[in-house]
């Protein structure tokens, strides 16, 4: 088992950083290589189907977002946007998975729902416009999960326990780590990658408004695809974290106790007790009250329905 | 990498849908009615992030990608099963804690257990007893009478059968009495050897669960 990024820095030196976890991954659990990458090339497609659905918009659960992808796609078509077109892609295609994300529509948690679209935005994007070979992309999967996966030894990843730190913070660093490892960057590059992207998400709370995965959440997925790949950049050009990326870990999760159960998912600050999250709070439960008084009424008119009968 | 899932939550979805099934497997038969027991802040957003039809989906048994998660609910009804949820402060625990009581024509089944994130879970109590299930590797679940030499009579049956542990864990309500015990292995166990561990004096129940998806 890889115990710590310092651990990984050593056992990585000179080496395919995919084919190190993927050895580990055999050791520990005995899956063949080949079966792990088979699984990631069907969460590349998950991704990619995600993408291309996502962009014909759709109102989410809560209605309150889910069009976004579909406009940016549209001003993009049009020659209306002004960045590049890899910084253009990342947003869109972290926007279309969060947009599916917010439909109940099936995606790959990376490393979870909430934060699922920084990854598949910054690496579908990258592999268009740079020309990556899909094979690398999957490779790339096994990094980022690697990544994730040394996180997760020291900390929870979930919002409910260290705020979103602990879920888009992570899936950047663990994109940023992918990314640089795509563009041909070392162990140590992909570390620090990391460990920048990671670094400037730290104290970053979830506040969802009304409770859901929609506010925030969609387009801070789309703006932090963006932040991982120019953390990527910023390693390649051999700018290094001063704070080891263990030591970053350690201060997300000594961070995230600090923080107050209100800013943990809880809907109970931040951005959702503002006014106007307040208000479409009350609205979202006035409105599920309604419906499950609908569905009680139903239930006993059926029941009813099946006296009569008998 | 997390899971192929439905969102929009993987702590509320995928996490609490593999909850829901660990309950379901546990039952082993269709449950006629399930109670959910939610900890203050899981009942504060299990509706926005969707747990309600993530826990229901689980407990009739439908796997965390499946499309019809959203449609739980109304599945649910169609089978009759009737489903309640309520808030239940479950003590010191992660905050996405719930208990499921679960009941089929002629079994129940409790558990307690939180999902952490990313769809992975920590199953802490079932049907009374201790526990540390995390649903990612086969694993035998032993409900027996407490009495020396138990732990070797199974382990001898597994070592028979080629099988490694993984971990084991055993807890108990009072010492001679009811007793459970947890075991990871690393390959599936055959019919015929879990047949042999059910044969064991003084085994209740033996209980074979694979990896929950």
């Amino acid at each position: 088992m890889i115990e710590s990024f310092k651990h990984l820095e050593e056992v990585g030196a000179g080496r395919d950083l995919a084919d190190v976890f993927l050895e580990v991954d055999e050791q520990e659990h005995g899956i063949p290589g080949d079966q792990i990458l088979a699984a990631l090339r069907k969460r590349r497609e998950v991704m990619r189907d995600c993408v291309a659905r996502g962009q014909n918009g759709g109102l989410s659960m809560g209605k309150l977002v889910g069009n976004e992808a579909k406009k940016l796609n549209e001003a993009f078509a049009a020659g209306k946007t002004f960045l590049d077109p890899l910084t253009v892609k990342a947003e869109l295609y972290a926007l279309a998975v969060m947009g599916e994300n917010s439909r109940m529509g099936v995606i790959v948690a990376a490393p979870t729902a909430g934060a699922g679209g920084v990854v598949p935005g910054m690496l579908l994007a990258l592999e268009e416009e740079r020309h990556v070979d899909p094979e690398k992309t999957v490779r790339a999967l096994v990094v980022a999960g690697g990544i994730g996966s040394i996180v997760a030894l020291s900390a929870n990843i979930s919002g409910a326990a260290g705020g979103c730190q602990n879920e888009v913070g992570v899936a950047t660093a663990m994109g940023a780590a992918a990314v640089a490892y795509m563009m041909g960057g070392t162990t140590h590059e992909s570390i620090h990658a990391a460990a920048l992207a990671l670094k400037n998400t730290l104290g970053l709370v979830c506040d969802p408004v009304g409770g859901l995965v929609e506010v925030p959440c969609v387009k801070r997925n789309a703006l932090f695809a963006v932040h991982g790949l120019t953390a990527a950049q910023l390693a390649l050009a051999g700018v290094e974290s001063v704070i080891p990326m263990d030591e970053v870990v350690e201060a997300m999760v000594r961070i995230g106790r600090a923080l107050p159960r209100g800013l943990k998912e809880t809907a109970e600050g931040g951005l959702a007790t503002t006014p106007t999250g307040c208000a479409i709070g009350s609205r979202l439960k006035d409105e599920a009250n309604q419906r499950r008084a609908e569905r009680a009424a139903e239930r006993e008119r059926v029941a009813q329905e099946r006296k009569s009968a008998h | 990498m997390g899971p192929v899932m439905v969102g929009p939550s993987s702590s509320h979805t995928a996490g609490t849908a593999r909850l829901g099934r660990v309950a379901r497997e546990i039952l082993d038969e269709d449950p006629v009615e399930v109670h959910f027991f939610l900890h203050p802040p899981l009942a504060a957003t299990y509706r926005g992030h969707g747990s309600d039809f993530a826990l229901v989906g689980g407990s009739i048994g439908l796997n965390v990608d499946d499309p019809r998660i959203p449609e739980a609910i109304r599945i649910a009804e169609q089978m009759e099963v009737t489903i309640e949820f309520a808030e239940e402060d479950q003590g010191d625990v992660h905050p996405n804690t719930v208990r499921i009581e679960i009941r089929g024509k002629t079994r129940q089944a409790e558990i307690m257990g939180s999902s952490i994130g990313g769809g992975v879970i920590e199953v802490f109590k079932i049907n009374g007893f201790q526990t540390r299930f995390k649903g990612d590797s086969p694993t035998l679940l032993l409900f027996y009478r407490d009495r020396p030499g138990m732990i070797s009579e199974v382990t001898r049956i597994l070592a028979d059968e080629a099988i490694n542990i993984a971990s084991l864990y055993c807890s108990r309500k009072q010492r001679g009495k009811d007793a459970f015990m947890e075991i990871d292995v690393d390959s599936p166990i055959a019919k015929s050897a879990l047949e042999r561990i059910n044969a064991i004096p003084d085994m209740a129940e033996a209980r074979y669960l694979d990896r929950i998806p």
